[in-house]
């Protein structure tokens, strides 16, 4: 009895001693990035009880796969509520995983918009509203996952493009690509920019748009089509002096146009 | 001076805990998990490449992990009363070796085994992946060719992009935290069944403690920062002191990410695994010296 005693006592000295070992370790391995939040327990209403137990288990990945592939099998039986549901599973279950987010945001706002916008089963009124809430709803996804993963230069160029392509909001796709050049250093992300900028109504934005093309302009490499077609509009619209004015890349040929294909 | 006890006796038992366990076919886990692994590594070709790749690695981490536990638990837990069963306890301990002595050969023993199986799964692993990878990476180049896009800034790019889902060092130090995490499940059924009264028992309480302990975190913060009542806060920390911390050990989520894991992480791991095999150590010797044989 006194042995028993003996291993009850040694049991709970290893127990309150190893509790603020096990804290520090935790909170270190939070921040470096090796361990991922706790689970929230409302996943628990989500996941069935084996999913919940296999994920508090050290099988999040496993189950964050398993929910992606029947996300996957939903896509394919063109189920947008049930891909929606399960994608955000699976994002919360692995939310430093930014290829789950990427997909997630890029079934809703193209893949399910696309659906809806075509759906002939539904007035136009609806179809709109419908594609439109979706867009949202991947431009939701993206910026969730920017919670996570701030700078992520995959979900800053998806929300640029989701932006620019599906929810036709240039200052907002500018600000994105923006980001994507301050991550990356890559110039063409701020020509990106520039031509966004440029679709706007702002002429404070305008001029924000000239500085950047006409500093990319500098770079001989980077005078695409595109940036100099959109270098002459900003020079009317911003009224540049002739003088400080690019060349016009247009050979004046009498009764002849020669059109600029609007490559990048 | 003299140590109080006998490496090579201790070496000699652990040995035979390993012949012991290989005699009840327990490494046939292998098989399983090699052909789990070549499954993963080859189904759903739809995915992007990258998708593959972390498929096969999260599938095969989570076989990893299940077969560790499974292991630890139930080889564990069938030692003692095996021993009894066919009475090879008494041969030894009617010889001058001391109890702690057995305990100490029995845990080095399973620790043996799923050290080395854990090594056999990660070397047939890393075989799949690295396979995978390379047919991955071709087969993405010869897309960028056949369409015409296949410039050296282009195939850099699929490059860097396939290889951080391919084969990296960092993944083999996933597979020793899993080995951390097996040990201190080894060293508890141990220490569980000195004082268990029937195999199953010990195996039930294990798989419930570990449960526990993987949401010990949970537990832990409650019992710190919670603003329950008395008795709330008095039965986590209860819990929190009883259980072990299975999530300190779960970074394999993260490595598979890419995360790198630090030489203090593994330090943290280490640490922590070896208290607690130590600590439980000494409780199975209190509780093995007293029992009636």
């Amino acid at each position: 009895m006194k042995r028993r005693l003996q291993a009850l006592v040694v049991l709970l000295i290893l127990g309150a001693a190893k509790l603020p070992l096990e804290e520090t370790a935790t909170q270190h391995f939070r921040t470096t990035g090796l361990l991922s939040a706790p689970l929230s327990l409302s996943l628990r209403e989500n996941l069935s009880q084996m999913g919940f137990a296999a994920s508090l288990g050290g099988l999040r990945s496993l189950v964050a796969t398993i929910t992606y592939l029947r996300a996957y099998r939903e896509w394919e039986n063109v189920n947008w509520a049930k891909v929606d549901g399960l994608l955000q599973l699976t994002t919360s279950l692995q939310p430093m995983y930014s290829n789950y987010w990427d997909e997630a945001s890029w079934h809703m706002a193209y893949n399910a918009a696309s659906y809806y916008e075509n759906d002939e089963k539904v007035n136009a009124f609806v179809r709109e509203k419908l594609a439109k809430e979706h867009v949202q709803r991947g431009i939701a996804i993206l910026l969730e996952g920017l919670r996570y993963l701030p700078d992520d230069v995959r979900l800053w160029n998806s929300l640029a493009e989701i932006y620019e392509r599906r929810s036709k909001e240039p200052r907002q796709a500018a600000v994105a690509y923006l980001q994507v050049y301050r991550l990356t250093g890559n110039n063409r992300y701020a020509r990106f920019a520039a031509y966004q900028y440029v679709q706007t109504t702002d002429p404070e934005l305008w001029k924000k748009a000239y500085e950047l093309l006409r500093a990319a302009y500098e770079k001989k490499s980077q005078r695409t089509p595109s940036l100099i077609e959109n270098l002459k509009t900003l020079e009317e619209r911003l009224n540049i002096p002739l003088m400080k004015r690019i060349p016009d890349p247009r050979p004046k040929i009498e009764n002849a146009t020669i059109e600029v294909k609007p490559g990048r | 001076m003299t140590l109080p006890f006998s490496i090579p006796r201790i070496w000699t038992l652990a040995t035979a805990t390993v012949t012991q366990l290989l005699r009840m076919k327990i490494m046939a886990f292998l098989l399983v998990f090699s052909v789990i692994v070549v499954a993963a590594g080859f189904a759903f070709p739809v995915m992007n490449p990258e998708q593959q790749l972390k498929f096969l690695k999260d599938v095969s981490f989570g076989a990893l992990q299940l077969f560790s536990v499974v292991i630890a638990v139930c080889a564990t837990a069938l030692l003692l009363p095996r021993d009894l069963e066919d009475r090879t306890l008494y041969t030894i301990l009617s010889k001058p070796v001391p109890r702690f002595e057995y305990l100490l050969g029995k845990l080095l023993g399973v620790l043996i085994l799923i050290g080395a199986g854990l090594l056999l799964m990660d070397i047939a692993f890393s075989a799949v992946l690295w396979l995978r990878e390379k047919l991955v990476l071709a087969q993405s180049v010869a897309a960028l060719k056949a369409e015409g896009t296949a410039t050296a800034e282009s195939i850099a790019q699929v490059e860097a992009f396939v290889g951080k889902q391919g084969l990296t060092w960092n993944l083999h130090l996933g597979v020793v935290a899993i080995f951390f995490k097996a040990a201190v499940i080894t060293a508890l059924t141990l220490m569980i069944s000195c004082f268990a009264s029937s195999t199953l028992f010990t195996i039930v309480i294990s798989f419930l403690i570990t449960i526990a302990g993987h949401g010990q975190g949970l537990i832990r913060e409650y019992f710190l920062t919670g603003h329950a009542g008395w008795f709330k806060k008095l039965l986590s920390a209860l819990l929190a002191v009883v259980t072990p911390d299975m999530g300190v050990f779960d970074i394999v989520d993260n490595v598979i990410n890419g995360e790198l894991v630090t030489l203090a992480a593994l330090g943290f791991m280490a640490a922590i695994a070896s208290a607690y095999l130590v600590g439980y150590s000494v409780v199975s010797h209190l509780l093995f010296v007293e029992k009636e044989l």
